[in-house]
């Protein structure tokens, strides 16, 4: 019964495998960015596949999963850290089903499956966030920080409010999968 | 706000019918359907709050280790490595090494080693409290708890736990020696196989019979009387546990304040020396310790991480597992997972002159027929409910089992002389709910659910011709012909009636008309039963019609049941007569 959400279709460029990218996000280094399809990148989104490891060779800096969706003005950027005296970058891994809310900056390491994260938040440098957890809008989450898998997190800093029911994981998935379908061409 | 639909669970009480919907305590019965379980077992719907619930495993939530629940209790439910919690924000504490030492040249030391230079200290990334603030350093960033253990365990309110424990210890193996024996009085006194809930139990046992003793009018606590059966043969032996030696603490508490634990003259005299308000550490930081602690930010310890659990839920009356999680702690996979939403039809309320308000906001949409274009621009701005009209609304079922449906809606009458609160039926009667719902009467046919089908992109604009057709204010006949043909050959009008079948999900609309003097909230009852045959894939037209309690099911065929259940459905608030006609659209 949902309405579809329309978008103009000169301003989201649709791949092969159903990922709409919004021509006015940036997309930095796209050769370093894995996109699983049905993924939908807004308008307004950073997305830095710049700035990746040293060294020589391919690198695969952010990968994103299947049915995934970067809200409006979100920043995507890989964490960093000097380990031994030596600056580096280090890769951004993201499941399928994950949805960000918009104007999110997130530096997380890795983002399990079927995780919403809320608009206005921060996810700092190198969390780790687990399966089907969710992070409600304006949570400030600080560096190094592990959000357990089926946890509700809030607040400044982020914490731990509740557990999410059983059956999250199937909610997320209808939920990601309506969206996509809801998400088309203005006719 | 958008219309919902909650799930009514009677957690074990004798009337399966829920509190009438304008109660302030209905919400405490009602429940999103995904939060729900279904036990197949009494074919009942159960809730959190009914569930029992057991744990199958805890973990840190910061490490992640998995405890095994041998150490839980040695390591006092908290992590017992490198975890700990900011004593000022809560916020997880990393190890972080020294500086460098400076080499006098103004460059940056190489570092020598990969873990850096000792001493290591706690660092919070959010506030930047840091241990060594408070005298916590180490000399290795590995096995910090182990670092930790002994100033832990020096600490006075360890101390005086483990003095209350010794203390207790003696009366509790008394009590647990009488409670096994008064449990089954022909067991040998002397045997020493209690098992752990026995031991357990006896902790009550002897804490309420302290409490009973020093409490006059506090009932002591009886495991027996409870349980209904030998009701005399523990009672000479639970007076004797009243008799405990006296207590004596490890410090005296008057003398405590001056030795900086807190309290008194001591404290006293800090905050009348106090210069800056950060230096006293608030409630919220101090709280969940267990003995009272100095007041000086200065003091706080770092916390450690207590555990989180796993846990299986039982149904309450039969006992049958309805959840029971994998063992890993961060799978998300369940052993047994019934929950409701694979029993019972989901449904979603929909206002439709709602929906037509937001999408006329929206500047994409090409929605207005040229036709009563000024009706709908007066409707798009009211989107809310208006005491004294008729609003359609919409209802969307969803079979989620695989075979199909005949569903049947009923409005519970709040002033039903049925009701088991016939004392109260007068009372209910003068305040009649301020608003009538119809709803079809016939029962209707859901389609099975298959896996496999995909969401049809071209009814998505059915949703527009679905729209409010009948409103009193508003010609019903002047609207008609703006309307697509197609529309006119499904029953064109109907407002209350089956109005779109697709795939598993049937909308049925219905109609509220809010009385003149209404104020609240449309917020209804109702009643949904659903018929549903196990073995033949054609749908039952047949039966349906009968009375809606599970009772009917004994009549039929055995492969047809029913299945009833109560929900409440809140379309949101209504606007009185009173206001301004024209509110913001802006809802």
């Amino acid at each position: 019964m949902d309405p579809p959400i329309y978008y103009s279709k000169a301003e989201y460029i649709e791949t092969d495998t159903g990922n709409k990218v919004s021509r006015r996000a940036t997309i930095a280094g796209p050769q370093n960015i894995i996109l699983g399809g049905k993924t939908i990148i807004s308008n307004g989104a950073i997305i830095r596949g710049d700035l990746r490891r040293t060294g020589a060779g391919h690198a695969v800096v952010i990968s994103l999963g299947r049915y995934c969706v970067v809200g409006e003005g979100c920043v995507m950027r890989p964490p960093y850290k000097t380990y031994r005296g030596n600056f580096n970058y280090y890769p951004m891994k993201i499941g399928d089903h994950v949805h960000i809310g918009a104007n999110t900056v997130v530096e997380a390491a890795t983002i399990g499956s079927h995780v919403e994260i809320g608009k206005n938040c921060v996810i700092g440098k190198f969390t780790i966030i687990k399966d089907c957890a969710r992070v409600a809008d304006g949570t400030i989450v600080p560096p190094n920080t592990v959000i357990p898998a089926l946890a509700l997190f809030a607040g400044s800093p982020g914490r731990f409010v509740e557990d999410l029911p059983e059956s999250t994981q199937e909610i997320v998935e209808a939920q990601t999968k309506r969206y996509y379908t809801r998400f088309q061409p203005a006719p | 706000m958008a219309p919902t639909v909650d799930y009514h669970c009677p957690c074990l009480s004798q009337s399966t019918i829920p509190p009438p919907p304008h109660l302030p305590s209905s919400s405490h019965s009602f429940h999103p359907l995904h939060t729900l379980f279904f036990c197949e077992e009494c074919d009942a719907v159960r809730c959190n709050r009914c569930v029992s619930v057991e744990v199958s495993g805890y973990y840190c939530p910061n490490c992640l280790f998995e405890v095994p629940s041998a150490s839980v209790r040695a390591e006092k439910n908290r992590c017992a490595r490198n975890c700990f919690m900011c004593p000022n924000c809560r916020n997880t504490l990393s190890v972080v090494p020294s500086d460098p030492p400076d080499l006098g040249d103004g460059r940056l030391a190489i570092p020598i080693s990969a873990i850096g230079e000792p001493p290591f200290f706690l660092y919070c990334n959010h506030c930047r409290w840091d241990s060594a603030e408070v005298g916590i350093t180490f000399e290795k960033p590995t096995g910090l708890a182990a670092q930790l253990q002994k100033f832990e365990d020096s600490a006075p309110d360890s101390l005086e736990f483990e003095r209350l424990k010794e203390h207790f210890e003696p009366v509790i193996r008394a009590s647990s020696l009488s409670s096994s024996t008064a449990n089954a009085p022909a067991a040998h006194p002397s045997s020493a196989a209690h098992s752990h809930r026995v031991r357990t139990n006896s902790i009550t046992a002897a804490a309420s019979a302290a409490l009973a003793r020093d409490i006059p009018g506090v009932s002591k606590h009886n495991p027996l009387a409870r349980s209904g059966r030998g009701g005399g043969s523990g009672r000479d032996k639970t007076t004797n546990k009243d008799e405990l030696p006296e207590y004596r603490s490890r410090v005296d508490i008057t003398a405590a304040s001056a030795r900086g634990t807190g309290g008194g003259e001591a404290d006293a005299d800090y905050m009348r020396h106090l210069e800056d308000v950060s230096e006293v550490a608030n409630l919220e930081q101090r709280w969940i310790n267990s003995w009272a602690t100095s007041l000086q930010t200065a003091d706080l310890k770092p916390l450690r991480i207590p555990l989180h659990s796993k846990r299986s839920k039982r149904c309450p009356a039969c006992a049958h597992i309805l959840i029971k999680p994998e063992q890993k702690a961060q799978s998300v996979r369940y052993k047994i997972k019934l929950v409701a939403a694979n029993y019972l039809p989901a449904i979603t309320a929909a206002l439709p002159h709602q929906q037509e308000a937001a999408n006329a906001e929206s500047a994409k949409r090409t929605l207005s027929k040229s036709t009563a274009a000024a009706a709908d621009d007066d409707r798009g701005a009211a989107g809310g409910i208006h005491a004294g009209k008729t609003y359609p609304f919409h209802l969307a079922l969803t079979n989620p089992l695989y075979d199909p449906i005949q569903v049947r809606l009923t409005v519970q009458r709040v002033h039903a002389p049925a009701a088991p609160s016939s004392g109260r039926a007068s009372p209910e009667k003068a305040r009649r709910p301020p608003f009538a719902v119809s709803l079809p009467s016939s029962s209707f046919p859901i389609a099975a659910f298959a896996e496999a089908w995909e969401y049809d992109l071209d009814d998505e604009d059915d949703l527009d011709e679905m729209f409010g057709l009948d409103d009193d204010d508003f010609g019903v006949a002047g609207r008609v012909p703006g309307r697509e043909s197609r529309e006119a050959g499904r029953g064109k009008l109907k407002v209350v009636g089956v109005l779109e079948k697709k795939a598993n999900v049937t909308v049925v609309g219905g109609e509220v008309v809010i009385g003149k003097e209404a104020r609240g909230n449309v917020k209804f009852n109702m009643l949904v039963s659903y018929t549903y045959r196990s073995d033949d894939p054609a749908p039952s037209e047949t039966d349906g019609d009968g009375p809606t309690s599970k009772a009917a099911a004994v009549g039929k065929p055995p492969e047809t049941k029913t299945f009833a259940f109560y929900t409440v459905v809140d379309l949101g608030p209504i606007i009185p007569r009173e206001e301004p006609r024209s509110v913001d659209p802006d809802f």
